[in-house]
C-alpha cells in the first residue's frame, strides 16, 4: 500500500470541509475532502502554536493545542495513543513555531455539525523560515487546487475521466467530482483571496502588525467546547484489554473470541469493527494472519 | 478501387459523418457490392498493435507452430498449447489454456475472439482463455506466411514508430522512437534460453530524463552521440521504465548538435513525487521536498557479515546470531506535497548529515548503553527539514524509494516567489 502524501493546506480551507468518505474496502484509509476537492488523510503543517492544554486527566491526559496559520487555527488533539506527539506537546512553551505530521479526523456530535481537526504523528519545534517556507509551498498548492477546480466548473457534464484527459492527475480527480457533489459550486473568490492573503504574508511590504494571536483568541472564543475525549476512545481500550486477555499462545486473539468478549462487556458489533479500526489505523493493533489481532 | 480511395472515403464516414469505425467499413464494403457479414464481429487488430494488458482481443491469424506441453496448475496437471501466431504485420508467441475445440495445425488460418495479452520477458504474448473462441478460416483468408532471417519472431516494426520523450517512456509500450545522446555504454555478455548473447547497454538522456537503454544488437553505439532510436520498446526495472531495442530497431546518427551537449542533457530532472509513481521511477532524479519522518531502522545499525541484512536483537533472520559490523544510514519518508518516497541515506551522507563519524556515534552509543540516542540526534536535524535529493528512484508493491546520491539542505528564496505568485495572481483578476 503506498504512503498517503502530507498534504499541505491552509486552516481557512481545512476548516471549510464537511464531507469524509471512505476509501472502500476494510481497513481502508479515510479521507476528508475540502470544498477544492483536496482528499487530506495525512497532512502537514506548520505554524504558530499558540496554546496547550491538557483537556484530559492526570492519568489519562489528552492534549488539546491550537495551531495559527495566516488564514485560521488548526486544532490538534493528542492523547495516550499517539504518545510521541503528546509527549512532544506537553512540553512546549507557547508561542512557539511549530511543525506537525498528522491525521485528518472528524468530529460530528450530531446530524449536520461537523468539527475537524488534526491527530498529530509527529510534533516538532521549528524556526519562522520553515514556517514561510510552508506558507509558500501551501501557497502553490492552493493554486493548483483553485485552478484545478476553475477548470472542473467549466466542465459539463463534470467526469473524472474529462478532468484527467485534461492532465489533472486521477486522486486529484476524484476528490473534485466528490467535492462537486457535495458542496456545490465552490466559491473560489473566497479561495482566490485566500491565496493572496497567504502569499501578503510573506512580504514586508503588506505587513501590517497583526498579531497571530489575536486572531487565535478571537477564534477560540467563537468555537463551541470541544468534547473532552472521543467517544470511541472507552471502546478502543476495552477492545485493547479484550485483544491482550484473548492472546494467550501469541499467535494473536481468534476474532469469534473478541466479538464475543466485547458483546459482554458492552460493545455492538458496529462499534467493535469501528473500534478496531480505530487501533488499527493508530498502529496498536496489527492482523498477524487473516482473523486473528495482536496488540503491538 | 485504390487503398487511397477507400482511405478518403472511411475518413469521410469516421470525420464528417461520425459513424463508429465498424459501421464505416460495413457501408464500406456494401457500397461497392462486398458481403459486410464477411468482416465478422469486432474490429480485428493486427499483432503489431497488441500492447501488454489487454482484455479482448480480435484476431485473424496463421498459426505458425504449435505445440502441446503439461503443466501444473495448482497441483493439477494440464494440458496446454503453446506456439507462433502470424499475420501480415508481425508474429507473437501464444499460449491456450483451456481446451480449444478444434485441433490446431501449422499453416491453419484462424480467427480468435476475445484472447487476452499479457507481457513476458518484454514480450507481448496471446493468451487463449476460458472466454476465448477460436474458429478456422480459408487458408487464403490471409496471405501465406513468410518467416523473416532468423526465427520468426522479431521481424520489424510495421507501422510509424511514436516519438517520445524519456521522461514519457512508460513500461509496456513498443515501437517508440526516441531522440537522445548517448551518455554511457558498455558491452555486456549474458545468457538468454542457454545460449550467450552480447548486449550493449548504458544511459542515454534527452533533456526530459535518463534512461537505462539496453541493445541486443551491436549498432555501434558510441559515447557523446545523438541517435534517433526507431521501433524500441520500453520494459522495467524495479518500475523504471527503462528502453530495449533489437533488430527491429533502426538507429540514425544525427549531427552532434542536433541534442544539446552531455553536460546539459546529463543534469538530473527536477521531478514531482506523484510524477514519479506514475512512470514507476527514474534514473538521476532530482526531487525537493520535506523529510517528514524518520522509518525504523534509521541510525545506527549492524549487518550480517554474511548477507549484509540488518541484525535484530543481534541475529540476522537467515545466518543466525552472528557478530555484526556497524552501518550508519536513514531511512526517512521524503513529502513533496504531491507524494512520498523512502529516501535512504547511506554512512557517508548520514555522517555529512550529523557531521559526526560512525565512530564517534559508536562511542556516543555506548556511553548512552542505547543506540536509539543517534536516532533520536537524526530525528532532531532532518525531520521538517527541507532537503533537495538526487538519485534513483525504484518502486515496489511498497511505493516508491530513492537511494540518494547527494542531497543538500533547501533554503529557498522565499519572498521573491511569494511576490511572482502574487503579481500573476493579481495581474489575472
Amino acid at each position: 500500500m503506498m504512503r498517503e502524501v502530507a498534504w499541505r493546506l491552509f486552516a481557512g480551507e481545512y476548516n471549510d470541509a464537511t464531507l469524509e468518505v471512505n476509501g472502500g474496502g476494510e481497513r481502508a484509509p479515510s479521507y476528508l475532502v475540502t470544498p477544492l476537492g483536496a482528499r487530506v488523510n495525512r497532512m502537514f503543517v506548520v505554524g504558530v502554536i499558540t496554546d496547550v492544554e491538557n483537556v484530559g486527566t492526570e492519568m489519562q491526559p489528552m492534549w488539546r493545542a491550537r495551531v495559527q496559520d495566516p488564514t485560521g487555527t488548526f486544532h490538534l488533539y493528542a492523547g495516550q495513543y499517539q504518545p510521541e506527539a503528546a509527549a512532544a506537546l506537553s512540553k512546549l512553551q507557547p508561542p512557539v513555531f511549530g511543525a506537525i505530521v498528522g491525521k485528518s479526523r472528524v468530529y460530528s456530535p450530531e446530524a449536520g455539525t461537523t468539527y475537524v481537526s488534526i491527530r498529530p504523528e509527529r510534533v516538532k519545534t521549528v524556526d519562522a523560515a520553515l514556517r514561510d517556507y510552508w506558507i509558500l509551498e501551501t501557497c502553490r498548492s492552493l493554486r493548483r487546487r483553485i485552478e484545478a477546480m476553475e477548470e472542473a466548473q467549466r466542465m459539463d457534464p463534470l467526469t473524472k475521466e474529462g478532468l484527467v484527459q485534461l492532465g489533472v492527475k486521477e486522486a486529484i480527480a476524484e476528490g473534485i467530482v466528490q467535492a462537486a457533489g457535495h458542496y456545490g459550486k465552490a466559491d473560489l473568490s473566497r479561495y482566490t483571496a485566500m491565496l493572496a492573503e497567504g502569499l501578503r504574508y510573506l512580504l514586508p511590504e503588506f505587513r501590517d502588525g497583526r498579531a497571530p494571536d489575536a486572531a487565535a483568541a478571537e477564534d477560540a472564543a467563537s468555537r463551541p467546547p470541544e468534547p473532552v475525549r472521543e467517544p470511541e476512545d472507552d471502546s478502543e481500550t476495552k477492545v485493547l484489554e479484550i485483544v491482550a486477555a484473548l492472546d494467550k499462545d501469541g499467535k494473536g486473539a481468534p476474532w469469534d473470541g473478541i466479538l464475543e468478549a466485547a458483546k459482554a462487556k458492552g460493545v455492538g458489533r458496529e462499534q467493535l469493527e469501528e473500534a478496531i479500526n480505530g487501533l488499527l489505523d493508530k498502529g496498536l493493533l496489527y492482523e498477524p494472519v487473516l482473523g486473528r489481532m495482536k496488540k503491538i | 478501387m485504390s487503398e487511397q480511395e477507400i482511405e478518403k472515403e472511411l475518413s469521410s464516414y469516421l470525420n464528417v459523418y461520425r459513424v463508429s469505425l465498424d459501421t464505416a467499413k460495413r457501408s464500406i464494403v456494401k457500397k461497392h457490392g462486398g458481403n459486410p457479414a464477411g468482416l465478422a464481429v469486432g474490429i480485428n487488430r493486427t499483432i503489431r498493435d497488441l500492447v501488454p494488458g489487454e482484455q479482448s482481443v480480435n484476431l485473424l491469424v496463421r498459426i505458425v507452430s504449435v505445440n502441446e506441453k503439461d503443466v501444473t496448475v495448482e497441483g493439477a496437471t494440464k494440458r496446454i498449447l503453446y506456439g507462433i501466431l502470424g499475420d501480415p504485420t508481425a508474429s507473437v508467441p501464444f499460449t491456450a489454456w483451456e481446451p480449444l475445440g478444434v485441433t490446431l495445425a501449422k499453416g491453419d488460418v484462424v480467427r480468435v475472439q476475445n484472447a487476452y495479452t499479457k507481457e513476458y520477458r518484454g514480450q507481448v504474448q496471446v493468451s487463449f482463455g476460458v472466454r476465448t473462441t477460436v474458429s478456422k478460416e480459408k487458408p487464403d483468408a490471409l496471405p501465406e506466411y513468410k518467416p523473416g532471417p532468423g526465427s520468426g519472431i522479431g521481424r520489424p516494426y510495421v507501422g510509424k514508430p511514436t516519438p517520445v520523450t524519456v521522461a514519457d517512456l512508460r513500461e509496456g509500450a513498443s515501437n517508440v522512437e526516441v531522440t537522445a545522446r548517448v551518455l554511457s555504454v558498455e558491452t555486456r555478455e549474458v545468457e538468454v534460453d542457454g545460449a550467450k548473447k552480447a548486449v550493449y547497454s548504458g544511459v542515454l538522456a534527452d533533456g526530459t530524463g535518463k534512461s537505462q537503454f539496453s541493445a541486443w544488437k551491436d549498432f555501434g553505439l558510441k559515447e557523446g552521440e545523438a541517435v534517433k532510436i526507431e521501433g524500441a520498446y520500453v520494459k522495467a526495472w524495479r518500475g523504471i521504465p527503462q528502453l530495449s531495442f533489437d533488430d527491429r530497431a533502426t538507429v540514425t546518427r544525427l549531427q552532434p548538435d542536433a541534442l544539446p551537449p552531455a553536460e546539459k542533457v546529463s543534469e538530473s530532472p527536477r521531478m514531482w513525487i506523484e510524477d514519479l509513481a506514475d512512470r514507476g521511477g527514474g534514473v538521476d532524479v532530482t526531487i525537493r521536498g520535506i523529510l517528514i519522518d524518520l522509518r525504523e531502522g534509521s541510525g545506527l545499525v549492524y549487518r550480517c557479515p554474511e548477507c549484509r541484512r540488518v541484525l535484530r536483537k543481534g541475529a540476522c533472520r537467515i545466518h543466525g546470531e552472528v557478530k555484526g559490523n556497524a552501518d550508519l544510514r536513514v531511512k526517512a519518508v521524503l513529502d513533496d506535497g504531491s507524494g512520498a518516497v523512502t529516501a535512504v541515506f547511506d554512512r557517508e551522507l548520514t555522517e555529512a548529515l550529523l557531521d559526526k563519524t560512525m565512530d564517534a556515534c559508536i562511542a556516543q552509543a555506548k556511553d548512552a548503553m542505547s543506540v536509539d540516542v543517534v536516532r533520536d540526534e537524526l530525528a532532531d536535524i532532518l525531520v521538517a527539514q527541507p532537503i533537495e535529493a538526487r538519485g534513483n528512484v525504484t518502486s515496489d508493491d511498497y511505493g516508491l524509494m530513492m537511494i540518494v546520491d547527494q542531497a543538500k539542505l533547501l533554503h529557498v528564496d522565499v519572498q521573491t516567489e511569494a511576490r511572482e505568485m502574487l503579481e500573476t495572481l493579481e495581474a489575472s483578476e
